[in-house]
């Protein structure tokens, strides 16, 4: 038996309890999404068929396609916002030396201890003053000022990777830092920015207590809160329906991330030592 | 070259800047207003009120409780999360056959939302239905269902464990960074010298990713003392209040017990609770790296 595969059997049965635990939930999640309706009390491993079926009663009976909608509105919008005003801002702190750029790292740091539940009762005062209370623009806002500092340390780790050499090639061509700005540096920085805009969508696609606090109407309700609202302070809990909605609302986005988590050891890393 | 206005640095962190400060600053300073504010349950200021808000946080017994529930919760993720994650990621960063598949199997909890995760948890530790008791049984580990989220004694620790697994990922991330950071001739050089994997993990491993710890510990200490999720979503701070931590007890003073006053002392409490131990900890940590 040759080295490597030495270190594969010992690597893979170290890692096994773990995995075990992190894969149980998942198990319990399909497998209950699967079981017929008369079988999900019982708690056995194997449904006696693959009732599909749950997955158009669930649609149908939570209102799947407008909490499904909202998340995807707020995120989308989320991710854009916090992406417009991240992107100068890293570029500022990645390419130029300035008197305020440890204040504004500072700024970003304090930023990020203000939890949004430190927050929630002057944010919710905020929301309400603005008179957009039940409105989902209003976490587009929240989400997206909230993702600022996520953004600008990943987009700036990324930034200082990119090779000065070009611009400064533009500028003795004699074109001006702007131009420089959206013709050489921003093609080169788009899959950085693209990287950057998924992770901020997750993050909006997965908050939680800000949605709950500011959505009170079921019409406004986004993904996590749609999904809460089926479990909590309920008699009956319809768990067939609520695996298979929370199926449908993490899976897509799991195989997304999995396929970007590597970006993050290399962005958030780099970010965390400069 | 032309300068232009666009492309001087204060121009382009000012939008940044103004959103974050419209979206953190303004209810900062609202909380700041309100704190010392004596409301009515709808929020309307009826006149100043003094410290009298943070005096009746400090006196509520329920506080104190959750006080030290927090503390437990932080502690016991934060370094419950790191005893894991350091012999993780360095499983994961040396060689061997489908590493990349283990790799996206550690860092799936971190691609879920931190409610659904606590709602299919709350699923599978159903005292009668769930399957985490007939997987259990069926071990021949235990031979009558555990009431786990039912009961004091168990819920507590059983959100704790959750915890601390949705935090290895990250973690774990953190150190995979720190540890591709250390150059391999490092550790080619302690082998020949006749270092032992102990002493080379000692010696060379631990010191060089202390900077990775030190964020980690701090990073994973703002995250898990404001989580909140978790125990909303699986107990809502019960059975009678025993699972309460200051963030759960915060939302049940201002959106269920409507005292806003009260809620908003507390907010600024714990902001300053966050601030001292950051403060506290980073001069720690720059006292021994200078050392």
């Amino acid at each position: 038996m040759s080295a490597k595969w030495k270190r594969t059997l010992v690597a893979w049965a170290l890692l096994a309890p773990l995995m075990l635990v992190i894969l149980f939930p998942f198990a319990v999640m399909i497998i209950t999404a699967l079981k017929p309706q008369e079988e999900v009390l019982s708690p056995t491993w194997w449904p006696s068929r693959l009732a599909w079926e749950n997955f158009v009663d669930m649609w149908a009976a939570t209102e799947f396609g407008s909490a499904l909608w909202n998340s995807i509105y707020v995120s989308v919008l989320a991710a854009v916002a916090a992406l417009v005003v991240s992107v100068p801002a890293a570029y500022a702190m990645s390419r130029y030396t300035f008197a305020a750029k440890g204040v504004f790292r500072q700024f970003l740091l304090v930023s990020q201890m203000l939890s949004p539940i430190v927050l929630v009762i002057g944010l919710f005062r905020l929301v309400a003053s603005l008179g957009l209370l039940n409105d989902v623009n209003a976490l587009v806002l929240v989400y997206g000022a909230f993702n600022i500092a996520f953004t600008v340390w990943m987009l700036q780790s990324y930034f200082a990777t990119i090779p000065r050499e070009l611009e400064e090639a533009a500028w003795m061509e004699g074109a001006g830092r702007f131009r420089t700005l959206i013709v050489v540096f921003l093609p080169l920085a788009l899959p950085a920015i693209a990287v950057t805009a998924i992770f901020a969508f997750i993050n909006a696609w997965n908050e939680f207590v800000i949605a709950l606090t500011l959505l009170r109407g079921q019409e406004s309700h986004t993904l996590p809160i749609r999904i809460f609202s089926l479990v909590a302070g309920r008699y009956t809990v319809e768990w067939h329906h609520v695996m298979a909605a929370t199926f449908v609302a993490t899976v897509p986005v799991a195989i997304v991330f999995a396929w970007l988590q590597r970006f993050l050891v290399r962005g958030l890393s780099i970010g965390a030592v400069k | 070259m032309t300068r232009s206005v666009f492309t001087s640095p204060y121009v382009l962190i000012l939008p940044g800047f103004l959103l974050t400060a419209f979206i953190i600053v303004w209810p900062l300073v609202q909380l700041g207003i309100l704190s010392t504010s004596d409301l009515n349950r709808f929020g309307v200021i009826r006149g100043p009120a003094g410290w009298e808000n943070f005096a009746e946080v400090f006196a509520d017994p329920d506080f104190i409780a959750s006080a030290w529930r927090t503390l437990i919760w932080t502690a016991a993720i934060v370094v419950g999360s790191l005893a894991i994650s350091i012999p993780v990621a360095i499983i994961l960063s040396e060689d061997f056959y489908g590493r990349g598949l283990a790799r996206v199997i550690i860092m799936l909890p971190w691609s879920v939302s931190l409610t659904m995760t606590a709602i299919v948890w709350r699923w599978a530790l159903n005292g009668e239905s769930g399957m985490l008791n007939s997987a259990l049984t069926g071990l021949g580990l235990i031979d009558q269902n555990i009431q786990w989220l039912a009961q004091a004694g168990t819920a507590f620790p059983v959100q704790v464990a959750i915890g601390i697994l949705v935090t290895i990922p990250f973690t774990t991330t953190i150190f995979l960074g720190g540890l591709s950071s250390i150059p391999d001739d490092l550790y080619e050089a302690a082998r020949l010298e006749g270092a032992g994997r102990l002493q080379i993990f000692r010696e060379i491993t631990l010191p060089l990713i202390r900077p990775f710890i030190n964020i980690a510990i701090v990073m994973n200490t703002i995250y898990v003392f404001n989580s909140f999720p978790i125990i909303w979503a699986m107990t809502q701070g019960g059975p009678a209040n025993s699972t309460d931590i200051l963030v759960t007890y915060l939302y049940k003073l201002g959106f269920r017990f409507g005292k806003l006053g009260e809620a908003a002392a507390l907010s600024l409490i714990m902001f300053a609770m966050l601030l001292v131990f950051t403060i506290v900890y980073v001069r720690l940590a720059m006292r021994r790296e200078s050392r």
